[in-house]
């Protein structure tokens, strides 16, 4: 998704979502279902999962050939990920290697390094992780302290990382840390791709508010990182990190509407294997509105920041207007498809009870949603100083 | 399609021409409308239209509802593209500004009246609609007799009908209204956006130039935060626009021009008593134009039955349950 300039090939509008919808059909078990509570795949199961879909065609789409991709367009990328999005597929377990690290990667990385480490995403063979936030440099990320210091063997880091998701389960680590001091700020820091297994890491898992045990902190101890990991010159793989980051914003988890879509399905079919369920439900028509109105709206401004990115244009601070917008409807709506699901005390069978399990950790994990990625507060700051202008002196 | 033309070019024409009729009296603005072919953007080539798609129509409406005009140019196009197949003489009289009318926006003929006419007391024609889904456009006169109601919005004061007589005029089919009304819920959209834009504009710009305590509004954090939730409001208007006129593998137009209008309507109203807040003292003058806005995004919302259109969408999502995965335990009820 990178790369705007990519030739786009002859698209035939809706041939790539049937592709990927039969492949979908086929291949996601009752296992890897994210609406069935009582049945959870291994992560061994969910990585095997998320390569075969590369192989089918329904991730890496828009990565070069030559870096293992399958180099067709954004079209194809927004026609796979809305029939992704619309079934009960789990989340990526490799979203940061495919979303982040490797789009930076293409940007920034020396060829060698691209031809190396970005296949290896694609085939589940590396899963990464983002080591940015530290516990003193959360929304304000430049104040990160984590060092590299230069010495005769390659760079030796010093610190820790914390909020990094999914740093338990990865190979490899997207490192920010500064060469200089930390009151340099945005000046002299430095991306590296560091190897998770590197004598001196030490990662500890991080229970969050829905029992999930994704994020942890990861803490650096004199770990020695070879010349060859850095990605980019210093100061440069940074800017590349801040211009990747702002189209991430905007197009990361591209399926997020038409998952957002598929909860409000699950909801509004659970309720109606019930009966005495599907009498709270119809109290609840106008948010069932409301929400549906909000996925719609999420499209529209998805779909607005494709068509874009097609015409050459930047995404730049407009990516925290998606941002903002689907955590807050997401909340709204996570909040009241917990309210319906556990309204009714009894037994309403398998299907009620799946539900239930499925909207109360929505519920919980959407309290999360306007916080990582950059805070609601952070996306409003953004908005109002390189959106609007506004000024903060006469 | 492809069109040499952009929308967009139409937006600094529109805007020139608002701006001329602000100035000018009611019925001339019709003419400065006509002469400018603003009425016939989107309306076909065979009766004097430009044979452009509804897209070229949205910041030409856009800029009416910035502007303030006051004239039911919405109305205008949406009739004058209605009646093209059904009476082409009359649609061309409504392009050139000969016929003037207005559509009245609820109730229907059986009810004996019907109501939310913008400028229905000084227009020729009105569109009625009827129970069964079509309607007419009926000559204005003692049958059809107009009646100032309550009006919120100063800008087109709106007008009641009461049907005393035979609904006799241009018959429009239901296949026509179906259309008109789909079409109505986009320029409905784009008047609201136009005129949300304006209102986070003038915000904008009081917060930067009004100082308090030593510094501008805007150097406020809570102020710029409120600013921002309303600019996200107005780009998430001009996305669902995009959206509503785009039809897309796997899309359904009809919903993303609900969603569309549903979710502008309502952002709409609240941008602008966002902008009456920033304002302070002044936001709640007459002589500030904040309170022309929001009257005529209200009117709009009521006469688009943002409401009932809620509440439909509501009922028909818990009604029904369509997409294949869950299909199987949707069963029961």
């Amino acid at each position: 998704m990178t790369t705007q300039e990519r030739i786009e090939r002859s698209y035939e509008p809706g041939a790539y979502a049937a592709q990927a919808r039969g492949w979908i059909e086929t291949n996601l078990t009752d296992a890897l279902r994210t609406d069935r509570a009582t049945q959870e795949a291994s992560l061994a199961e969910k990585i095997a999962f998320e390569a075969a879909q590369h192989e089918a065609g329904l991730v890496g789409i828009t990565w070069p050939v030559e870096y293992g991709g399958h180099g067709l367009g954004l079209r194809e990328h927004l026609e796979a990920n809305r029939e992704i999005g619309l079934s009960p597929m789990p989340n990526a377990v490799n979203s940061i290697g495919k979303e982040l690290a490797g789009p930076i990667i293409m940007t920034v990385g020396r060829d060698d390094q691209k031809r190396d480490l970005l296949p290896k995403i694609l085939k589940m063979e590396n899963i990464w992780c983002q080591g940015f936030s530290e516990p003193g440099a959360g929304s304000d990320l430049v104040a990160l302290r984590t060092r590299a210091e230069k010495t005769a063997d390659g760079w030796k880091v010093n610190g820790q990382k914390i909020w990094t998701s999914g740093a338990s389960k990865s190979q490899y680590c997207l490192l920010l840390a500064r060469t200089g001091s930390a009151d340099d700020r945005h000046k002299g820091l430095m991306l590296f791709a560091v190897p998770m297994e590197s004598p001196g890491i030490d990662v500890r898992e991080i229970v969050s508010i829905d029992g999930a045990r994704s994020f942890c902190e990861v803490f650096f101890n004199n770990v020695m990182v070879a010349e060859e990991n850095m990605l980019g010159a210093p100061d440069e793989g940074w800017a590349a990190a801040s211009r990747v980051l702002s189209i991430e914003r905007a197009t990361n988890r591209m399926y997020r509407s038409w998952r957002f879509e598929s909860e409000i399905d699950h909801l509004v079919a659970a309720c109606r294997s019930d009966n005495r369920t599907y009498q709270i439900l119809k109290g609840y028509s106008a948010e069932i509105a409301q929400a549906r109105i909000a996925v719609e709206n999420l499209k529209g401004h998805v779909e607005t920041m494709v068509a874009d990115l097609l015409n050459g244009q930047q995404i730049g601070p407009r990516g925290s207007l998606p941002k903002l917008y689907w955590s807050e409807a997401h909340q709204r709506w996570a909040q009241m498809a917990y309210e319906v699901t556990t309204r009714f005390p009894l037994d309403g069978g398998q299907a009620l009870t799946d539900a239930r399990a499925r909207f109360e950790t929505i519920y919980l994990a959407s309290r999360a949603e306007t916080i990582y990625a950059g805070t609601t507060e952070i996306q409003l700051d953004i908005i109002s100083k390189r959106i609007l202008n506004l000024k903060k002196a006469a | 399609m492809d069109f040499d033309l952009d929308p967009k070019e139409f937006e600094d024409t529109a805007r020139a021409v608002m701006e001329a009729c602000a100035e000018a009296a009611p019925p001339a603005r019709a003419r400065l409308l006509a002469e400018a072919g603003l009425i016939g953007v989107a309306a076909p080539e065979t009766i004097g239209g430009l044979g452009l798609p509804l897209d070229f129509a949205v910041p030409v409406v856009a800029a009416a509802g910035e502007g303030l005009l006051g004239f039911p140019l919405m109305e205008a196009m949406l009739v004058a593209r209605a009646l093209a197949e059904f009476d082409a003489a009359e649609a061309e009289a409504v392009i050139t500004g000969e016929t003037t009318v207005t559509i009245a926006w609820q109730g229907v003929a059986e009810d004996g009246v019907v109501g939310a006419a913008p400028m229905g007391e000084t227009v020729d024609r009105v569109v009625i609609f009827r129970a069964d889904g079509s309607a007419v456009l009926a000559r204005i006169g003692a049958t059809i007799a107009p009646r100032r109601g309550a009006t919120l919005d100063i800008e087109t004061p709106e007008a009641r009908f009461v049907l005393t007589g035979q609904l006799d005029g241009i018959e429009l089919s239901v296949d026509a209204v179906e259309t008109l009304c789909s079409d109505a819920m986009v320029l409905r959209s784009a008047f609201v956006r136009g005129s949300a834009e304006k209102c986070l504009a003038l915000a904008v710009e009081y917060a930067q130039d009004r100082s308090q305590f030593g510094k501008p509004l805007s150097a406020n954090q809570v102020i710029r935060h409120r600013l921002s939730r309303d600019k996200l409001a107005t780009e998430t208007m001009r996305n669902a626009l995009a959206r509503a006129l785009t039809e897309v593998p796997g899309g359904d137009v009809h919903l993303a021009r609900e969603a569309c209008w549903l979710a502008t309507a309502r952002a709409g109203i609240a941008v602008a008593e966002s902008a009456i807040q920033v304002f302070g003292g002044m936001g709640f003058t007459w002589e500030v134009p904040l309170h022309r806005h929001l009257r005529q995004m209200r009117t709009q919302a009521q006469a688009g039955g943002v409401a009932e259109k809620t509440e439909a969408l509501g009922q028909r999502l818990i009604g029904a349950s369509t997409n294949a995965w869950y299909g199987e335990i949707a069963n029961v009820v």
